[in-house]
């Protein structure tokens, strides 16, 4: 039997041999079985390249075990059995002459239960050969909490722990302990085994590293040092990484005034491991820095920068969720960011702290900033208002003020998963203000530009503590039907003020018809204690209903409560009289209901919401002159209203996408326009509030359209806007045709509008090497005024057009150019003879050379024109800067930076405005030329900047 | 003795599907990619700007896709397990970019629908099979016991390990990944850069769905494809931009 099986066999080779002259391919065969010689059914066979493992053929055992693989090339490989339950099967394989390589039965020795757990549990083998490195899991072998790696290097096999510490890994003393890959405080390899925890390893290493005399002299001496790595596990890795700028540069004297030394000086510092981050920051300068840079905050704030879904508002989803309230003029309670210029001269210091502690479940971050700015600012005015009779008068203004103001900002975030379906976060951002401000102002006033009538000089003092808090808590809720989720939110503000001013105002008029007319003086103590809160609840839940779509309903509460108490004070020679006309005592509750619902379809890119809301505001205030008054007056009204809205997004093919949508924006007066105070402290713009305003309603229609090639980086941009305004909240004149003294007052307004369009276009010129954007946008508006009870219809035109060239041919040049235009034309139909026309030009280029030896210059010109032909204004501001910076060092981690900013010293601050009935030109003097001296070291290295924009 | 029953479900698990050899089915797979490490492979970056974007956006570095494989022992597809994108509570939906990689083992044909760089392109070519590493590694996913194998993307440069079920004699493969004994149930990309996880592998017929659709799109060949792509990284490097923004890492 035997026998003829050998025959067959033997057939079969002649067959091959015949068929390929010579045996270069040889069919390698076998049968596979387990320690009880039974057949293991399926295992699969490899043949690798012994070199690197490659793989060059498999195959797989037929059902009772016998394999066959044909047609191998002949040489030497190494022949893997693998099977599940069982040990591999190794074995290097050199193929003969004979064209049949039959290795016969062939053994798999099964895995025992307690090892199969390991591997498949840990999904880690508890050990692995690597060349001539051990590599041991640390998590297959189990130490009691709390031990430390020693412990753990004793339960290693072929590794052992003398008493006195020392390791011997193979026999052979270890010399050398690296924690990934980094030596460990110094060179006694004790101190890391002995000081880290082992439940922070993954995983050991032994192996031979060379000497470090072979390191340093680069001469291999032969000599190898048995040497240990920990790697510490993912979230055991810590880092650090921190910068510092120092600078400053010589006084100088420009226009007759000393400007002194220029200084700037700013660090951070960031520590953190997978879980924490820690990190300090701080600056100090008086080139006009008083914010922090994007790339400061991110540092600062790390992965607190940003919030989504922190808006405890629910709403509308889609645009406009919000509802808005009037801006009180408060500072902001979050981080004051923006790295653009500030006017005047300012000494700015700011330093803070912040830590978070990021989990999956767990957030947390708080952080405290104090920031603070010493300003001088002095400015001159010029501005023509029209009046209701065809007349006009114009303004000649120069003003210097000083002001300083320190904020403390307390923030604080903490977001917990409960569990799989429900969120929590809490929110709290806090600010203290302390600030004084010392304003003196000369206003010389020409009727008909010519004939002067009123001269005003006035000197105010004034000092203020603000506290505001915001603290809101948000909870949500996912169901266990795909789609249907519920949130509530709770927030409440507070917002504190006590002022005092000390207003002294000297107003002559050289046109009274009467003596007692002729000088008015004002002397006055004014002070206010005012305090705000809001007590705000949202519901909002969304229900899937058939596929593709979702109905969502909400519910926002806001209660707003007002008081202030404004006292003023006649100051004579020797008393103090109280102004019973101008103080005030007010109390006020705005309370705003909304309740709304919206269909929602999405389906493939296809967003489409439609929806309704009610809203009702009622206002129920009182005031008098002051709180003891016997009687006050009484503010009762109601307002009532439906509100639509309908948004669409649609995500095309090819990166095109169309959105549109329609809304109506609600913008609740703020607390300063009900104020039923008159504010004097400009004597010649008088400021009331209204305490009747209703809440302003803008219907906006938006449309538009957007493309973007990634290949080409080629892209479009188009955008119509438009809002119909109902109660718009405007400032109304009345002004005195004796005195010219202006009294404001808001009021609703139904009937303004804008319209505007945005169109944008970017493409290559040459891919990689020149890039050209242009854009356009108009903007339309028209803004209804009453100036001394007749209505003024202002319409404004706007044009701008605008282009940029980006040049980036090589690596050690770059060179961006822009140019931009802007015109606006206003007409008014009070007085169309002084329709105006004003033209903003601004021209800018910017060069940046890298030369050898790590040098880099930047030089860039700003040209910016301002004209007015009507009012004959005309002012052209050239600003030419230039830095010059070398980074040092064979790790790049320190620069040396000559910076020289407005070399032709000819900084100014230039706006040209044309408001409901005026126009207004403003110089303001700023910071000029300086020079500057500069130092950075970043311990993660200087980067020099040759290219804008970001990486994306 | 619940670690008895475990391993007697194990045991039970792994004979049943040995004997069974089932070779036709569906798995699904949750595609992740952690985008702050791949902002820190950009050349271009300096440390200090990589680890700004590691620390500001570590709690939302994770973007993840649901995609499925229909494989026969002849044939597979790979595409988007759902028509549509959506957000997790599938409250707002956007479109896919095109995706569809069909292969057939037996002709080592495939033909791959792929959008990227603002265009739809058909690659109708041969199949090419990387050149695997065979590793001594096990572990298991979705509950089938896998080997380990790594190869490099010759054009990409980076390393790419998979995971393949011995259980499942079948090539195919998740992405442009394919040609081991075994159905790949895990692919990690450059050390987690993206990784493909299978999440369920079900056991049914499924070779009538496996057809291609309508193809529209420029037809272009294997080499075209290598030569865009790396045209592509080349540019985008050179102007300081992430390839990996527009072409699939």
């Amino acid at each position: 039997m035997k026998n003829i099986f050998c025959i067959a066999l033997l057939w079969a080779m002649a067959t091959i041999t015949w068929a390929q002259t010579p045996a270069t391919r040889v069919t390698v065969q076998g049968r596979v079985v387990d320690t009880a010689s039974a057949p293991i059914p399926f295992s699969t066979i490899f043949l690798l390249n012994p070199r690197d493992s490659s793989m060059v053929s498999f195959g797989r055992a037929s059902e009772n075990g016998t394999f066959t693989i044909r047609n191998v090339k002949q040489g030497t490989y190494l022949f893997k059995i693998s099977s599940v339950g069982f040990f591999d099967h190794n074995q290097v394989l050199k193929t003969g002459d004979k064209p049949v390589e039959d290795l016969g039965t062939i053994k798999l020795k099964p895995i025992t239960k307690e090892l199969i757990e390991v591997v498949v549990k840990t999904a880690k083998a508890p050990l692995t050969i690597r060349g001539d490195t051990v590599e041991y899991n640390a998590s297959s072998f189990k130490v009691p909490p709390g031990s430390t790696v020693e412990d753990l290097l004793r339960k290693l096999p072929g590794v052992q722990v003398d008493q006195d510490g020392s390791i011997r890994a193979q026999g052979q003393e270890v010399k050398k302990v690296l924690v990934d890959g980094k030596a460990f405080f110094g060179n006694d390899p004790k101190m890391a085994t002995k000081n880290l925890q082992a439940q922070a390893i993954t995983k050991v290493q032994v192996f031979n590293d060379k000497t470090e005399q072979a390191k340093l002299t680069g001469v291999e001496d032969g000599k190898k040092e048995k040497t240990l790595n920990l790697e510490l596990k993912e979230e055991y890795k810590k880092g650090g990484f921190g910068k510092v700028t120092a600078g400053a540069g010589p006084a100088s004297r420009v226009d007759g005034s000393d400007i002194p030394m220029r200084t700037e000086i700013k660090g951070n510092y960031n520590k953190f491991d997978a879980k924490r981050q820690f990190s300090v920051i701080g600056l100090g300068n008086n080139t006009n820095q008083a914010g922090l840079s994007w790339d400061d905050y991110q540092d600062f704030r790390g992965s607190n920068s940003f919030n989504w879904n922190d808006n405890a508002d629910f709403g509308f989803s889609g645009s406009n969720r919000f509802i808005y309230f009037g801006n009180d003029d408060d500072e902001t309670l979050g981080i004051p960011i923006g790295g653009s210029q500030g006017r005047g001269f300012t000494n700015n210091a700011a330093g803070g702290l912040n830590y978070n502690y990021d989990t999956k479940k767990t957030k947390l971050s708080t952080s405290y900033y104090y920031s603070q700015t010493q300003l001088s600012l002095s400015s001159q005015r010029n501005r023509r208002t029209l009046l209701e009779n065809g007349g006009q008068f114009r303004t000649e203004e120069a003003s210097n003020q000083f002001n300083f103001s320190g904020n403390h900002r307390v923030s604080l975030r903490f977001e917990k998963q409960l569990d799989s379906t429900n969120t929590l976060v809490v929110l709290n951002n806090s600010r203290l203000n302390n600030g004084n401000a010392n304003l003196f102002t000369r206003q010389d006033l020409f009727r008909n530009s010519v004939d002067f009538s009123t001269r005003n000089t006035t000197n105010t003092g004034n000092t203020l503590q603000q506290f505001g808090s915001a603290t809101s808590l948000i909870y949500r809720h996912k169901f266990k039907k795909k789609g249907r989720s519920f949130a509530a939110s709770g927030t409440y503000q507070i917002n504190t003020n006590d002022a005092d001013r000390l207003l002294n105002a000297r107003n002559e008029f050289a046109q009274a018809t009467s003596a007692n007319d002729v000088l008015r003086i004002i002397n006055q103590e004014q002070g206010t204690v005012s305090q705000r809160s809001q007590y705000k609840a949202s519901l909002l839940f969304v229900e899937p209903f058939a596929k593709k779509y979702f109905w969502e309903t909400f519910y926002n509460f806001n209660l707003r409560y007002d008081e202030v108490d404004y006292d003023v004070f006649n100051v004579g020679d020797a008393s103090r009289t109280r102004n019973d006309s101008l103080s005030r005592y007010y109390k006020n509750n705005y309370l705003f209901n909304r309740v709304g619902s919206s269909v929602r379809y999405s389906f493939k890119g296809m967003n489409i919401s439609a929806g309704l809301a009610g809203q009702q505001f009622t206002l129920d205030g009182r005031f008098a002159a002051d709180q003891t008054a016997a009687t006050f007056n009484r503010i009762n009204r109601s307002f009532t209203n439906i509100v639509p809205n309908v948004s669409l997004n649609y995500d095309m093919k090819n990166n095109r996408y169309l959105f549109a949508g329609y809304d109506v924006g609600v913008q609740l007066p703020s607390s300063r326009d009900l104020q039923p105070l008159i504010d004097n402290s400009n004597p010649l713009y008088i400021r009331e509030g209204n305490p009747d305003l209703l809440p302003q309603l803008g219907h906006n229609l938006n449309g538009g359209f957007s493309y973007f090639n990634p290949g080409s980086f080629t892209n479009l941009f188009l955008n119509l806007y438009g809002t119909y305004y109902v109660n718009q909240i405007v400032y109304s004149q009345t002004i005195d045709p004796q005195t010219l003294i202006t009294t404001t007052r808001p009021e609703n307004i139904s009937g303004g509008r804008n319209l505007g369009s945005y169109i944008g276009f970017g493409f290559p010129l040459k891919k990689t090497k020149a890039t050209l954007n242009l854009n356009t946008n108009f903007n339309f508006g028209r803004n209804l005024t009453r100036i001394n009870d007749v209505l003024n219809e202002t319409n404004n035109r706007n044009y701008n057009f605008r282009t940029r060239l980006e040049l980036t041919p090589k690596d050690w040049l770059t060179f961006y150019a822009n140019a931009d235009w802007g015109i606006i034309n206003t007409r008014y139909s009070l007085n169309t003879s002084q329709n105006q026309r004003i033209y903003n030009t601004n021209y800018n280029g910017d060069l940046n050379l890298k030369f050898p030896g790590d040098f880099y210059l930047n030089t860039s010109l700003n040209y910016r024109i301002f004209k007015n032909e009507r009012l004959g204004f005309n002012q052209q501001v050239p600003i030419w800067n230039a830095s010059a910076y070398k980074i040092l060092g064979k790790a790049k981690k320190a620069e040396i930076r000559l910076t020289a900013f407005d070399l032709l010293n000819r900084n100014v601050i230039v706006s040209q405005y044309a408001g409901q009935n005026y126009v207004q030109e403003e110089r303001t003097r700023t910071l000029a030329r300086y020079f500057m001296l500069s130092f950075t070291y970043n311990m993660r290295g200087v980067q020099a900047k040759m290219r804008k924009n970001g990486y994306f | 003795m619940k670690s008895r029953i475990k391993f007697l479900c194990l045991c039970l698990l792994i004979n049943g599907s040995a004997l069974a050899q089932q070779t036709e089915g569906v798995v699904s797979y949750d595609r992740k990619s952690y985008w702050t490490k791949i902002i820190a492979r950009l050349t271009f970056l300096s440390q200090e700007q990589k680890d700004r974007a590691a620390q500001t956006w570590k709690n939302e570095d994770e973007d993840k896709e649901k995609m499925k494989l229909l494989f026969t022992p002849t044939e597979s597809v790979y595409t988007y397990l759902n028509d549509q994108g959506q957000t997790e509570d599938g409250n707002y939906s956007w479109r896919n970019r095109d995706l569809l990689l069909y292969r057939n083992y037996d002709k080592e044909r495939k033909t791959e629908i792929e959008e990227m760089l603002g265009k739809t392109y058909i690659v109708d070519d041969s199949l090419r099979t990387p050149t695997w590493r065979i590793l001594d590694q096990i572990k298991e996913v979705a509950g089938h016991i896998c080997m380990k194998a790594e190869t490099e993307d010759p054009i990409k440069k980076y390393k790419v390990t998979a995971w393949f079920a011995q259980d499942i004699p079948v090539s195919a493969g998740p992405e442009r990944y394919s040609g081991l004994p075994g159905l790949i149930l895990e692919l990690d990309i450059n050390g987690g850069d993206v990784i493909i996880e299978a999440t369920k592998v079900e056991f049914k017929p499924v070779a009538a769905e496996i057809k291609l659709p309508k193809l529209k799109g420029k037809k272009i060949t294997n080499a075209d494809y290598d030569k865009m792509i790396q045209q592509h990284i080349a540019e985008s490097i050179t102007a300081h931009r992430n390839p990996y923004w527009s072409i699939r890492y």
